[in-house]
């Protein structure tokens, strides 16, 4: 009996423990992911880190453009109980007007649309209050918002993002990549009034990468202030500068004008002002492009700067087309006249000498026809065609600058190759990604040594006695090329009278620490011309830069005055004019000759070599003098003194009685 | 002595404090279905007798104040140890309120400083700043203004020239 009953009693217990194992087994096997959903469900909830957008530096760490954390609320009107309650609610807490909310709800819900912006970038206390309420259908969403504190400042190089952050324009583009984070996930445990308890990763992010530019803020600054000015003076449509370091291909300053405020939105497709003009429109570049030239020459020929050039009087007929130098011509001149007094048959001349070849092949290590590399959308290659493709002309016109096109960056990358000693450096534009510094690509040899040092000696006459002295320096030497190109109107088949007045240069002369690269488009008259428009700009940003990079003088204060304005009559004949209503384009007429050189032979003459008088003076003897009497003596006689140590002049080069050449200097030695 | 049902009888009466009921009312009433038959064995009597067991003294047992307190250290220790095992999980959940609490301060104190850095960029700006230095009428100072001091290689830049 006792023992039928143990024996119930054991069948008993064993079934309500297989009954409690079998349920064991179907919570814990059978529907756990059900049920740790549903417990998550309640417990915890998945929230949303954003990564905020990598900021973007000057070269000096201070912020170009930075992003900042916010919150937005939205509603999807199609789950709202009440649309007039609601917007009265949400009107209330977010101090919007309920009227004008409640029928933006309505429009969205009448256009079956499940999802409204209520407000963006609320407060924190607003984001509070609306959390308290506690309302499933109330969303406030993170975001990140990103500002430009600079406003205008290196628009064109900052670019900008559209409404979901993503780059546009700019670096903002080229480096989206980098400058994007990935937002996190973590899982929040909260209690039942959903306090926050414990958070977990649940799936990593990553920040995204802060970007050093090249760019000097005070410098972009400065650039920008002055091409701005310069356009409106002279009723240009555009320009853009370029500072460069030509040993590593920092670009210190990008400027562009007209501009535009990254943080506003674009007020058109089509706004002219986001348009980079240094980089992104090419145009023909006119006699800047001698520079290129003449190092042609002085490397594939025999020429030298004081070889002699017959510039025909500045007549030149070639291949059935008469070709003029717009100011008058010259007779036979040294190589460097023709650069400094910018003389396009000339530069026919010596072009001519190098050869199609070796032109085609010289222009290319510049740097022309191709993409510089530096990381901005939109980068024009500028216009060189292929050598199979060349006009009867085309070596002519590429001699002095048309029949081509170049950018401003190009332009400077060029300018780079002399004033550095030859080396073509590859423009930079990022110095540090997420505090890694960039490495620059290894320079390629363009001309020699020698090649660059002759082709700065001349440059720098062109700033003392060319078409350049709006660029002289005050306390620095300078070299450096004017350019005027006319430009062409495509739908008439001919140029007209506006022009690209550029300026490419470089200081101090010896050893230059910044190019500086002006170029307005647009302009009128003769004071629309580079040496008149495009000079003046190089000279305030040059004196800016050399200021702020602390670059030692190399001229006494006292010997170089501020520079006087263009005389009137230093200006150039119109005498292109004439051909200007030719239906065939003549993309040989060019000027850009600000004044009249002093040793212009006459036209009839120009079969003689031209007699050296003012561009070429006899070295005086300086030895036994203080420093005060040679720089006096040397002011007196225009000529430029480069002083070395301090006491009694000893030692000078060249040697008294020998003839100085435009551009040259004297070296004096001093000791006690 | 008493039989049973007296026993009994006796124990309903005090429970009821009813007078109590004589034999021949009794048998008046056998005929009532209610009242309690007469039980087997009615003749077996009950009798209380009491016991002083007053003098009656504990023997002394000298383990069980051992066994005694080893029951309580026993509990303390179990106590000590479920102590040490919730004790943590407890303390980690309110050190958990406030971490959170502290990671939405820092969060908004970040949020904070980035704002500032922002809005003293802004102040910083190169625009900003040259219009405030035109109305201090401060100008860029000229070429000729400018001296730059020598870069010497020993050290001596913050030496008086001689």
């Amino acid at each position: 009996m006792v023992d039928r009953r143990l024996t119930w009693l054991a069948g008993l217990v064993f079934v309500w423990g297989a009954a409690i194992f079998y349920n064991l087994i179907k919570l814990q096997i059978v529907h756990h992911q059900d049920y740790v959903q549903k417990a998550r469900s309640r417990q915890e909830h998945l929230i949303q880190i954003p990564a905020a957008r990598g900021q973007i530096l000057d070269r000096t760490g201070r912020p170009l453009a930075m992003s900042l954390d916010t919150q937005s609320v939205t509603v999807d009107p199609l789950k709202l109980p009440d649309l007039k309650l609601n917007s009265s609610l949400l009107a209330n807490e977010l101090d919007l007007d309920e009227a004008e909310l409640y029928s933006r709800v309505k429009a969205t819900f009448d256009s079956h649309h499940g999802f409204l912006w209520v407000k963006r970038d609320i407060t924190p206390q607003e984001a509070q209050n609306l959390r308290s309420l506690n309302l499933v259908w109330i969303h406030i969403e993170p975001e990140s918002h990103r500002h430009y504190p600079k406003g205008t400042l290196a628009a064109h190089v900052l670019g900008g993002v559209d409404f979901a952050e993503s780059g546009n324009a700019g670096i903002e583009k080229a480096l989206d990549a980098e400058l994007r984070g990935e937002r996190s996930q973590a899982r929040l445990l909260t209690d039942a009034q959903h306090r926050g308890i414990d958070q977990q990763l649940a799936s990593e992010g990553r920040a995204g990468s802060t970007i050093t530019l090249t760019i000097d803020e005070r410098l972009q600054f400065v650039a920008e202030r002055e091409i701005a000015a310069a356009v409106e003076a002279h009723g240009a449509v555009s320009g853009s500068v370029v500072v460069m370091n030509p040993y590593d291909g920092q670009v210190l300053a990008l400027a562009s004008y007209p501009t535009y405020d990254p943080n506003e939105p674009p007020a058109s497709v089509n706004d002219a002002g986001r348009e980079n003009h240094a980089t992104g429109v090419s145009f023909e570049p006119g006699s800047v492009f001698k520079v290129i030239t003449l190092s042609a020459a002085l490397e594939t020929t025999s020429l030298g700067p004081d070889s002699m050039i017959n510039c025909h009087g500045g007549v030149l007929t070639l291949f059935t087309r008469t070709i003029h130098d717009s100011h008058g011509g010259m007779g036979i001149v040294p190589m460097r006249d023709v650069l400094v007094h910018s003389s396009n048959i000339g530069a026919i001349e010596i072009g001519l000498r190098v050869g199609r070849e070796k032109m085609y092949d010289y222009v290319r290590r510049f740097g022309f026809g191709q993409k510089s590399g530096i990381p901005l959308p939109g980068e024009d290659r500028g216009r060189l065609r292929r050598l199979p493709l060349w006009g009867a002309t085309s070596l002519a016109s590429i001699s002095m600058g048309q029949e081509i096109s170049v950018t401003t960056l190009q332009l400077a990358q060029a300018a780079s190759v002399v004033a550095n000693g030859g080396l073509l450096v590859k423009p930079r534009l990022v110095l540090k990604t997420a505090g890694q510094t960039t490495s620059p690509a290894p320079p390629v040899r363009v001309i020699q040594p020698e090649t660059a040092i002759k082709m700065r000696q001349m440059m720098e006459g062109v700033v003392l006695e060319g078409t350049g002295k709006g660029a002289r320096l005050v306390g620095y030497t300078a070299g450096g090329k004017t350019g005027s190109a006319q430009i062409y109107d495509y739908a008439a088949h001919r140029y007209t009278h506006t022009y690209n007045g550029s300026f490419m240069g470089f200081a101090p002369l010896t050893n230059p620490a910044v190019v500086v690269v002006v170029t307005l488009n647009g302009t009128h008259g003769q004071a629309g011309f580079g040496g008149a428009a495009a000079a003046p700009v190089f000279r305030a940003v040059a004196t800016e830069a050399l200021r702020i990079l602390d670059v030692p003088k190399d001229l006494p204060d006292a010997q170089t005055a501020t520079p006087a304005p263009i005389a009137k009559n230093e200006a150039i004949d119109d005498l292109a004019i004439a051909d200007l209503g030719s239906k065939q384009p003549n993309i040989l007429e060019d000027r850009d000759d600000e004044d009249r050189p002093a040793a212009v032979a006459p036209a009839a003459a120009a079969a003689k070599p031209a007699a050296p008088a003012a561009s070429q003076a006899a070295v005086p003897n300086f030895r036994g003098m203080s420093l005060r009497a040679v720089l006096a003596e040397a002011a007196a006689r225009g000529l430029t003194v480069q002083p070395d140590g301090s006491g009694i002049a000893r030692v000078q080069d060249p040697p008294a009685g020998a003839v100085l050449h435009a551009g040259e200097r004297i070296r004096v030695q001093f000791a006690r | 002595m008493a039989t049973a049902p007296q026993f009994f009888r006796r124990t309903a009466l005090a429970v009821g404090a009813e007078a109590p009921v004589t034999r021949q009312e009794t048998a008046r009433m056998e005929r009532d279905p209610f009242l309690l038959r007469t039980l087997p064995h009615e003749d077996v009597f009950f009798y209380c007798k009491k016991i002083d067991n007053s003098r009656l003294v504990r023997e002394a047992d000298p383990e069980s104040r051992g066994k005694c307190w080893s029951a309580i250290g026993a509990a303390c220790l179990a106590l000590a140890l479920l102590t040490g095992v919730l004790a943590p999980g407890a303390a980690s959940t309110l050190d958990g309120y406030r971490i959170e609490v502290l990671r939405a301060e820092a969060n908004n104190l970040a949020d904070e400083r980035r704002a500032l850095e922002l809005q003293q960029a802004e102040l910083l700006s190169p625009q900003r700043l040259e219009k405030l230095a035109q109305k201090q009428n401060l100008v860029t100072p000229l070429s000729s203004q400018v001296v730059h001091l020598d870069n010497q290689s020993d050290s001596t830049v913050a030496m008086v020239k001689k």
